[in-house]
Order: structure tokens, then C-alpha cells, then sequence
């Protein structure tokens, strides 16, 4: 599958969100988007899957316009996992993930859909989950569950907007992984949004940094995440040291520590009564 | 392949809800021709109700009770429930809302006025329609303005569920403003009337009443039936429904025209029936879930039970019968209260 963003430009009202993003991905990859806040990080995987509709540029997907195709031609070939999920009218794990299936499914699918469902649970080790609610799941089930649903729309591009947000650090690093491993297995381009660089430079095989709109810097993680393109972008100190063949940033902050951080004599906090 | 043998055993109990709801609905009708001031048993109603079918009448009068008196009634008030159930069922997935209803949209207000104007018309009216025609006719239109001006807007703006809920609100302040006004300036005979379409009322109902607000009825839930995947996937909300193929613009639009008309077709016949179309759906929901393959069928069979069950108890209520809405609101509500208590989050029917 190839990806091919061609000047793309994006403005609510007058207020100028994306512009000229260009980029070619090719290939079974996992890539990263990085940014700050409001840089256009989550317009631009909108403007991929056609949820927000660019005002100047193309979006190819193996040379095919997705301005061109039916939505659901094009929810056959991207799926998307959201920043959060229905808490409205929670369903079950498998009813969750069957509406995956929507894009391909027909009135007598079922069985078949169902098949497709299990094995994808299977493949997530969650299908003990199967027809618990989704309401009453952890965090990191719920974005299994979630990711779950993008799979089973067999796309060739998995869009993810920030999937490890609300997880713990065990829960980060196993469903980056999982991510990363899909995308070989599975032979599908996974485009993730991350706030975490030091996760995203250990699982990612390509970051984007987002500044002010447009591609800052774009290549493997020890490309992008230097010093100097964190200060940059983020205007943030860091140390950058490497590990296993992957930057690891630490973030430093020299006036805080500068200064005198010891506590007045009665401020405490410990687990027995004193 | 044991986990998806387990999930279509989940199915099969939770169709069986529907099923008992359907069965028991069939007897509730024979139970609802036996209710009355001209005593009939439940046997009695079923051997008048075969001897009609056969031909063979014995008791004329105790057949023009039950069969052109008690069965119109019965029939459209499981109509009446079950449109009202399964249209708040789509409006509360659609919208994505628990608190939202078929009336969400401002029918029942718009359909107020439409009558509250064609009562103070009166004569000017009737003489081209019978005032009962004209009544029904004029809650119709009105009934329909709401969702024709969302319509309207949608066309040049981007609607969002919360923007199409706050411009239900909107009209629906607006008919009743101008209801007051209609009502603090109208005759005491007038104003009886209007009070009294508007706590709705199924007693009028004749055969001849049925045939238009059944067949728009069947036709808009026969519609929400085979487009029932789209509002399953608009519960996961707009971005993700239109990455799943779902246009979430044009699935909210079109889904609440269907459920505005169907519910205006009976709405204007009834008058503001209320509960069962908020709280019927959450019942149902208890005890098949939120899918809506499942939810839409149950939602409807549980309405017109529920209705119908709710309208025996309001006929033998008070010297004169009291109005179902009241009966249903003080009957359903308690119990739908215990029934969450009880069940908490996990379905009953699993």
C-alpha cells in the first residue's frame, strides 16, 4: 500500500490549520505523527480518511483519489481507531467489533463476519472478553477492543488517533507493539498520533514532527528526534541518548532545577499515621 | 468454535424476549376486548372473535362491541406503542442521547398547535373536512414543521445530534408559547378540548382511523428496520460511522424524517401519548442490549404491550376511564426505576 499526500492544505474559517503537507509512504510501516497541541496532527489523519475535507491538495491511497471513492469504498481501505469510544449505549465486546464490519458486511455475512471477529480477538488475546460489556472493561481492553474494530475492517491503512493516551506503561509499550507487529503481519501501513516520544522512537520505523501546520522533519526515529528538532518544535531541553539502536529522550528543565525544591518541615506524606 | 456457539446463544435468548413479548401481546388483545362496561370474559371475546372470522355470529351486539368497538382500539394502541417505543429507540442511538424520544423533535408540540388551531377554527375548518378529520389533519402538517425546518438549515449548515436536539427544543418552546397564548385566550369549552387532545386519548379510535397512520407506520418501520445497521454504527459516533462507510449527516436527517413522519401519522389520531416512547426503549434495552438489530424489534413489541396493558388499566380507572399517558407514566415509571436498580448495568436476558 502506498500513501501519497500531495500539498494539502486545511483552514477552519480563516484560521489556516495544515499547509503544503506532502508526503509518500510506501510499504508495511508503522509511522508516528508527533506535534504539539493544535499543530493539525489529528486534521491531518481526518483529512486521509475524508472526515474533514482538505481545501487544496490530493490524498492517494495505491493511486486511487479518496475524494473519488464511495465512503464506503474508502472505509474498506482505511480504518480508524478514535481518540475515544461510545459510552453512550455501551454494547458487547463482539457487537463492538462487529460494526467493523459494516464496509463489507451484507444481510447474510454474519456467520462469516463473526469468524472474522473472533479470530482478531484471538489475535489480540481478548477473546475472553467476547461478550462482556464494553463499559466494564479496563482502559487497555477498551483500546484493544477499539483496535480491534479497525482491524476487522481489513483496511490497507490503519489511521489511530493517540491509542495510548489513557494507558499505563506496560499498556503503552504492549499495544505499540501489537501495532508494530500488525503492521507486518498484516501487510497494512499504521499511521498513529503519539505524545509520547520515547514510545513512539522505540516502536515507530518512521516519525513525522508536525510544526505550525506542516512536515517539520521526516525520516526514522534518530532522524527526527534529535535536540535540536525537539527544541524547535517543542521548545523543550531534552538529552538525547541511545538505546538498543533508538533515541531515548530525557527531558530536562533547567531553571526548575536550579532552584530549591526542599519542603517546609511539616509537609508530608506517608502510608503510616505519624 | 465455542465463543461464536455462545454468542449466537446470547442471540437466541435475547430473541426470545421478542418473541414472548409478541405472544403475550396476542393474548393481551383478546384480554383488552374483554375489558369494558358491557361484561364480557376473555373466552367470550375469543369465541366472538373465531365466530366472526367463521361467519357463523350468534350474539350481534356483543360482535359490534368487540370486533367495530374494543379490536380498532386494541389494535392501534399496539401500533401507537410500538411506533412511539421504536422511534425513541432510533432517536436515542442516532443522537446517541438517553433522554431523547420520538417527540424530540418537536412532533408532539407542533402537532398540538396543529390541532389547538383547527379546535379554535372550528366551522371554518369543518366545512371542508369533519372536524375530527380536520383536527387530525392540521396536527399532522404542524407536527412535521420541526423536522422540515432542521431540514431546511441542515441544507446550508453542517448538523451536528446536538445541534438537531437544540433546534427540536427551540420549536418545540415555540408551538408551546403560542399553545398558551391560543389557550389563555380561548373559551372554557375550547380550552377543554385542547386539554383534552393533548393528554392524548386512544378511545376514539375506529377501524376507519387505522388504514393511514398503519400503512405510513409499517412502511417508515419497515424503512428503520432495513437500515438498521447505520444507526447501530452512528452509536459509535459521527467520525468514526462516516470511517465505517456511514455518512453520519445523512443517516441523522433521513432517520428522523422516517421517525417524524410515522410518529406524526399516529400522533395526530392520538393526541401526546407520553412515557413509552423514552422509557419503553430503555426496557427493552435491559433485556437485549443496545444493538439495534436486536433493540428495534424489541423496543417496538415491548411498546405496544406496554401501551396496551397500560390503556386496560386506564378504561377501568376512575368513573370515566383515566388517560393512558397518566396510566403508563405511573405505572412504567416505578417500575422502570426497580428494573434498573435491580438489573443494574448487565442485561437481564444474557
Amino acid at each position: 500500500m502506498r500513501l501519497i499526500i500531495d500539498g494539502l492544505e486545511f483552514r477552519y474559517s480563516s484560521t489556516s490549520v495544515l499547509k503544503d503537507v506532502t508526503l509518500d509512504a510506501n510499504g508495511p510501516q508503522l509511522l508516528s505523527i508527533i506535534g504539539p497541541n493544535g499543530v493539525g496532527k489529528s486534521t491531518l489523519i481526518h483529512c486521509i480518511n475524508r472526515i474533514l475535507s482538505p481545501n487544496q491538495g490530493t490524498v492517494l491511497i495505491d493511486g486511487e483519489n479518496v475524494s473519488g471513492i464511495s465512503l464506503k469504498e474508502l472505509a474498506k481501505k482505511v480504518g480508524y481507531v478514535p481518540y475515544s469510544a461510545n459510552d453512550a449505549f455501551p454494547l458487547s465486546v463482539v457487537d463492538t467489533v462487529l460494526m467493523g464490519r459494516h464496509p463489507h458486511s451484507t444481510y447474510k455475512s454474519l456467520d462469516k463476519d463473526l469468524d472474522i471477529v473472533y479470530d482478531t480477538l484471538r489475535l489480540l488475546n481478548i477473546e475472553h472478553l467476547a461478550l462482556r460489556s464494553f463499559d466494564e472493561l479496563s482502559a487497555g481492553q477498551h483500546q484493544k477492543v477499539m483496535l480491534a474494530r479497525g482491524l476487522v475492517q481489513e483496511p490497507r491503512i490503519l489511521l489511530l488517533d493517540e491509542p495510548t493516551s489513557n494507558l499505563d506503561i506496560k499498556h503503552q509499550m504492549e499495544v505499540t507493539r501489537i501495532l508494530r507487529d500488525l503492521s507486518q503481519q498484516k501487510n497494512i501501513l499504521v499511521i498513529m498520533i503519539s505524545h509520547d516520544l520515547n514510545i513512539a522512537a522505540k516502536y515507530s520505523d518512521t516519525i513525522i514532527m508536525l510544526a505550525k501546520g506542516s512536515i517539520f522533519a521526516i525520516g526514522t526515529p534518530s532522524e527526527v528526534l534529535t535536540r535540536e528538532n525537539i527544541k524547535e518544535v517543542y521548545d523543550v531541553d531534552s538529552e538525547i541518548i541511545q538505546s538498543r539502536g533508538r533515541p531515548h529522550i530525557i527531558m530536562l528543565d533547567e531553571e526548575f532545577d536550579s532552584l530549591d525544591h526542599s519542603l517546609p518541615e511539616d509537609t508530608y506524606a506517608s502510608n503510616t499515621v505519624r | 468454535m465455542e465463543g461464536k456457539q455462545e454468542y449466537y446463544r446470547m442471540l437466541r435468548r435475547r430473541w426470545s424476549f421478542i418473541l414472548i413479548c409478541a405472544v403475550l401481546t396476542v393474548i393481551s388483545v383478546f384480554f383488552a376486548l374483554s375489558i369494558g362496561l358491557y361484561d364480557l370474559s376473555f373466552a367470550d371475546c375469543y369465541r366472538i372473535f373465531v365466530e366472526h372470522i367463521t361467519g357463523n355470529i350468534t350474539d350481534v351486539y356483543a360482535d359490534d362491541i368487540v370486533m367495530y368497538t374494543r379490536l380498532p382500539i386494541a389494535v392501534f394502541t399496539v401500533i401507537t406503542g410500538s411506533v412511539l417505543a421504536m422511534g425513541g429507540a432510533v432517536m436515542q442511538s442516532l443522537l446517541r442521547n438517553p433522554l431523547a424520544d420520538p417527540y424530540t423533535m418537536g412532533v408532539s408540540s407542533g402537532a398540538l398547535l396543529g390541532a389547538s388551531l383547527a379546535i379554535i377554527m372550528g366551522t371554518s375548518v369543518s366545512s371542508v373536512f369533519s372536524e375530527r378529520w380536520a383536527t387530525v389533519i392540521m396536527a399532522f402538517i404542524f407536527s412535521l414543521i420541526p423536522v422540515s425546518v432542521i431540514l431546511l438549515i441542515s441544507l446550508r449548515r453542517k448538523m451536528t445530534p446536538t445541534k438537531v436536539i437544540l433546534i427540536g427544543i427551540a420549536m418545540m418552546y415555540i408551538f408551546s408559547a403560542v399553545v398558551s397564548l391560543i389557550m389563555i385566550t380561548s373559551s372554557e369549552e375550547t380550552l377543554s378540548e385542547i386539554y383534552s387532545w393533548r393528554v392524548g386519548t386512544l378511545e376514539s379510535t375506529k377501524w376507519e382511523t387505522i388504514p393511514i397512520p398503519l400503512a405510513i407506520s409499517l412502511a417508515c418501520m419497515a424503512f428503520l428496520m432495513f437500515y438498521h445497521k447505520r444507526v447501530n454504527v452512528m452509536m459509535s459516533g459521527p467520525n468514526s460511522a462516516h470511517s465505517l462507510g456511514v455518512d453520519p449527516k445523512n443517516t441523522i436527517l433521513i432517520q428522523i424524517s422516517v421517525v417524524s413522519l410515522m410518529t406524526a401519522a399516529v400522533v395526530s389520531f392520538t393526541g401526546t401519548i407520553g412515557f413509552v416512547g423514552l422509557v419503553g426503549p430503555h426496557i427493552a434495552r435491559l433485556f437485549v442490549g443496545s444493538e439495534t438489530k436486536l433493540l428495534l424489534p424489541a423496543s417496538a413489541v415491548f411498546g405496544g404491550l406496554f401501551l396496551l396493558l397500560a390503556n386496560c388499566i386506564a378504561r377501568v380507572s376512575g368513573q370515566y376511564g383515566l388517560p393512558v399517558g397518566v396510566i403508563s407514566a405511573m405505572i412504567g415509571c416505578p417500575l422502570f426505576i426497580i428494573i434498573l436498580v435491580k438489573m443494574r448495568r448487565r442485561s437481564a436476558w444474557r
